[in-house]
């Protein structure tokens, strides 16, 4: 084994990661809170509302991902919005994330026991307090499970944005493969995503811990 | 005075005439035993007073003050939700499945509506909690969890929840049916020293001997109506209403 060749191919990658971790932690940055505003919608009494956040939810999660990219990426500028490719990377997975994020917000919102919005309103809280106060952190709690796998997936969808010339982690060790016709860098690709996605969920068991003071 | 005025109440839900023509009156400090078979409306009737569900026809006043008027024709029409606000805040209720914040430790359950509805100061709000935890004989759970307290110990923090709020009223939804046997009496006495404080209180329950005992009025329902009422002992020892003589013989035999 080229011990040389395998480290100067994996600090080559490391050039990758920038593009992979903001990518990754922005786009968490903006769609939880996002994910979690669409939610909201979707619960709420006000039928337009409701109407919007379906829809909204439907079309970002019922067509591909990379689509998403593109159409903002190349179809925006018809428009005459334009973006580099890594605010349209961001904007798109942030959109596209957001819908996945609220259709596991809402369900686990309603998964709330009504006596809780009973229990609140008779002592006199309103929906907002109620909701930022006693349900919202009860959901919090119950989602961690599929917010986790989405995060994961998230992580690995990262590597799609090389569909707009960004060069991320997997683009990166792929140019690589193809001068050096040596599939080492694929490996060490694919140990960098294996790290990511083991520390996320070692931080994610964690949360879960950190939230088993109570159970319901 | 009355602190409690019903008059003409009617609720439906769908085609199901859930209250007929409820009217009833509750002076200040007096105790209200409700009792009835399954699906005869109690649980309904507490909760339209304090406006978990809508009324339709009728009206409502607490404390003097209308919460609902009736029109010409007897529909029901709410006051502005400001002033109804205001006249909810007078009524503390206890639920049968106690509905604790699971997140929340004991104190935090109790301070959690005088720190944001109120906005009282903490302190205040932790050294009243202290009190009523007292009252309850909870002060040793005071930083537990409910996931950690028995039924009777969830309903009495339950009961000191609701006591926070300085409420003129309690409205008891059968406070005990959800506990073993043996957990009731712990319940019970902390509502028995409420109702010697002289709390305004309805208590929708199967605990006949506490209705006799601790009463001062009981009320059967049937089929959404108030069939018969009268002094606990009137009532319990000589109902003159054949589905009351029905009810008592089921539950007392
Ligand atoms: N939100 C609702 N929607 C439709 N029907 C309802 C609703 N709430 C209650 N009902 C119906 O109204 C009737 C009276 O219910 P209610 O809960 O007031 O009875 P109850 O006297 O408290 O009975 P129980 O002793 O079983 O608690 C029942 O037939 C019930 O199914
Ligand atoms: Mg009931």
């Amino acid at each position: 084994m080229d011990y040389d060749y395998i480290i100067n191919t994996a600090i080559a990658i490391t050039k990758g990661f920038k593009v992979t971790y903001s990518l990754l932690f922005t786009t968490l940055l903006l769609s939880l809170p996002l994910g979690l505003l669409i939610a909201l919608a979707r619960i709420s009494k006000t039928r337009l509302l409701q109407y919007v956040s379906g829809t909204y939810i439907w079309l970002l999660r019922g067509t591909p991902l990379l689509l998403q990219v593109f159409f903002i990426y190349f179809g925006l500028p018809a428009f005459g919005i334009t973006f580099d490719s890594m605010t349209a990377a961001i904007v798109a997975f942030s959109l596209n994330y957001a819908a996945y994020f609220a259709e596991i917000f809402r369900s686990g919102i309603q998964s709330i026991d009504r006596g809780q919005y009973e229990s609140a309103d008779v002592l006199g809280l309103t929906y907002p307090q109620t909701m930022k106060r006693i349900i919202v952190p009860q959901m919090a709690k119950r989602v961690l499970p599929p917010v986790s796998n989405e995060v994961i997936t998230l992580v690995k969808d990262t590597a799609l944005v090389f569909g707009i010339g960004l060069l991320d982690t997997l683009r990166t060790a792929q140019i690589i493969v193809t001068r050096d016709f040596n599939i080492t860098a694929f490996i060490i690709a694919g140990i960098f995503y294996l790290i990511n996605t083991l520390i996320l969920t070692i931080v994610f068991n964690r949360l879960e811990q950190k939230y088993s003071y109570y159970y319901d | 005075m009355n602190i409690l005025k019903i008059k003409n109440v009617s609720k439906k839900f769908g085609a199901l005439e859930v209250l007929k023509n409820i009217n009833l009156e509750i002076t200040r400090g007096e105790v209200v035993a409700i009792i009835g078979p399954s699906g005869s409306g109690k649980s309904t009737l507490l909760r339209c007073l304090i406006r978990l569900v809508n009324i339709d026809k009728g009206s409502i006043e607490i404390d003097g003050k209308s919460m609902v008027d009736q029109d010409d024709t007897g529909v029901s029409i709410y006051s502005s939700e400001k002033d109804i606000r205001v006249l909810r805040k007078k009524m503390g209720m206890v639920f049968q499945n106690f509905n604790l914040f699971p997140h929340k430790s004991v104190l935090e359950n109790i301070i959690e509506a005088p720190l944001t509805v109120n906005r009282t100061i903490r302190e205040e709000a932790e050294s009243t909690a202290d009190k009523l935890l007292a009252k309850v004989g909870l002060s040793d759970k005071r930083n537990s969890f409910p996931c950690e307290l028995s039924g009777g110990q969830k309903q009495r923090v339950a009961i000191a929840r609701a006591l926070a709020m300085n409420p003129a009223i309690m409205l008891f939804d059968e406070p005990t049916s959800a506990l073993d046997p043996e957990l009731t009496g712990e319940v019970l006495r902390v509502m028995k020293a409420l109702a010697e404080e002289h709390m305004t209180m309805l208590v929708v329950t199967h605990e006949m001997a506490f209705a006799r005992e601790v009463a001062d009025r009981v009320i059967f329902m049937d089929l959404g109506e108030i069939i018969e009422q009268g002094k606990p002992e009137d009532v319990f020892g000589n109902p003159t209403h054949p589905r009351t003589q029905a009810f008592l013989g089921q539950i007392l035999r």
